[in-house]
């Protein structure tokens, strides 16, 4: 007994050492369960009042670029106004109301700002001033006005954090808009312009500028949200699938002003899905 | 140790604050991280415990982790330079000898050997954060650009921080 106590003390500092690990390495560990919570209650509203801080100062420098994609969103939301025709006087043509307008608000927009990103990392997250105050869960999805940002992962009081498509752990169900083919896109941990759109076969017609979009094979995101337009369609050696590469559509470097989408049939959906695993 | 203890405490505030709030928004060349709070555990006298020297090292990382979103990723690494420091400051003994209660500083030992006692440090730091982070050795050339360029910027905030602002030797 004395001979192994003074074995313990002689390498104390390896078994502390090792102690110390063991605790960092559970820390990652946890964390990379993308799913759980990763930041404490309470660090999260230190942290996350620092960011904010950190953010109203920063983001005096990017005012300019701000005004300008607003700008240019509200010159298309008044196009798609303008383009909607007034109902018809005219009998021949059908007239058709949404009896209730509750029906067909199936997604909600709730606007937030970026305090916090990263896109250097192979695993990059956001940090947005929205938490479960204003109705935030995680799950949903996020965009801004050029396109998918990513998605909830943590929701606490004032704010939350979310994981960014350019994240290797994120795939994000996608489709090719002309062809309607389903695909995965996944970035690949390197350049934050560039993602992969996978699992296309070789006999879809691929062609540089096309447009990759949401699928509505999910229930985060709406269908046809844009993600990115197509950069370099080859196949790949075994001629099973292609190699696409997308150009993203969002600027990540420069994110600021985003919207969260919450899904008001989300419920409804997962209950069906649990219901049926086996149809899904 | 305890006569640098003000020095010490004044210097955690400062760098780790530099860190989070000012260096965490830079990247230079898209791939280098200045991790400048690693000064303060590298000024860690020759004589401090072990076993502080790793817990002042995993608090200040899992500080830093929290703010870079990447909870005990920084933390495991700065434990292990932390627990290679002592054995590896008794290989890179600099001429005159190690004074105990004297600060590892480029004002206690001088450039050259704070050079050769820091750069090897980092240089693991910086590996170890950008594999465990990446979590495969996938984009290994893309990893060791990064770990190589953050380190490079590291050493000169780091060279450049002492030069500017800490005590000259006595």
């Amino acid at each position: 007994m004395g001979q192994l106590l003074s074995f313990l003390y002689r390498f104390r500092a390896f078994f502390t050492f090792l102690l110390l690990e063991f605790f960092c390495i559970w820390l990652i560990v946890r964390h990379n369960d993308y799913q759980r919570s990763s930041f404490t209650k309470t660090t999260a509203g230190v942290v996350g009042s620092v960011n904010q801080t950190t953010a109203n100062i920063t983001e005096y420098f990017s005012l300019k670029k701000v005004n300008e994609e607003l700008a240019q969103e509200n010159a298309r939301l008044k196009s798609l106004l303008l383009s909607n025709r007034a109902i018809p006087f005219d009998s021949l043509t059908q007239l058709s109301i949404a009896s209730d307008s509750t029906d067909s608000l199936s997604y909600e927009l709730i606007p937030a700002e970026i305090v916090r990103n990263s896109i250097r990392n192979a695993n990059n997250f956001f940090m947005i001033n929205k938490g479960s105050n204003d109705g935030i869960e995680p799950g949903m999805g996020v965009i801004n006005s050029l396109g998918v940002v990513g998605k909830i992962r943590d929701v606490r009081g004032d704010f939350a954090q979310g994981i960014s498509l350019l994240n290797t752990r994120n795939p994000i169900s996608a489709k090719h808009k002309i062809t309607e083919r389903m695909g995965t896109v996944l970035w690949e941990g390197v350049n934050p312009q560039v993602a992969k759109l996978l699992y296309l076969t070789p006999d879809v017609r691929i062609e540089v500028g096309d447009t990759i979009v949401t699928s509505s094979f999910n229930s985060i995101f709406p269908k046809e949200i844009m993600i990115g337009t197509v950069r370099s369609s080859e196949p790949d050696k075994n001629n099973t699938y292609l190699n696409i590469e997308i150009d993203l559509s969002v600027e990540f470097g420069s994110l600021s002003f985003v919207y969260v989408i919450k899904n008001n049939e989300k419920p409804e959906l997962d209950s069906l899905i649990n219901s049926n695993p086996q149809l899904f | 140790m305890s006569k640098h203890i003000v020095f010490l405490v004044i210097s955690f505030v400062l760098l780790m604050s530099l860190q989070v709030l000012v260096f965490r928004n830079f990247v230079f060349l898209q791939v280098g991280f200045p991790f400048i709070y690693l000064l303060f555990l590298l000024s860690f006298p020759v004589d401090s415990g072990f076993t502080t020297a790793m817990v002042f090292g995993l608090i200040c990382a899992i500080i830093v982790d929290l703010f870079y979103q990447t909870l005990g990723i920084h933390a495991s690494a700065a434990v292990f330079i932390m627990f290679i420091r002592p054995t590896w400051m008794k290989i890179v003994v600099p001429r005159s000898g190690y004074e105990s209660n004297e600060l590892s500083t480029i004002g206690s030992y001088g450039i050259s050997w704070f050079l050769g006692y820091a750069a090897p440090l980092i240089f693991a730091y910086c590996c170890i954060v950008f594999f465990v982070e990446a979590g495969s050795a996938q984009f290994f050339w893309h990893t060791i650009t990064k770990a190589l360029v953050s380190s490079v910027i590291t050493l000169v905030f780091v060279v450049f921080t002492q030069y500017l602002f800490y005590p000259k030797s006595n």
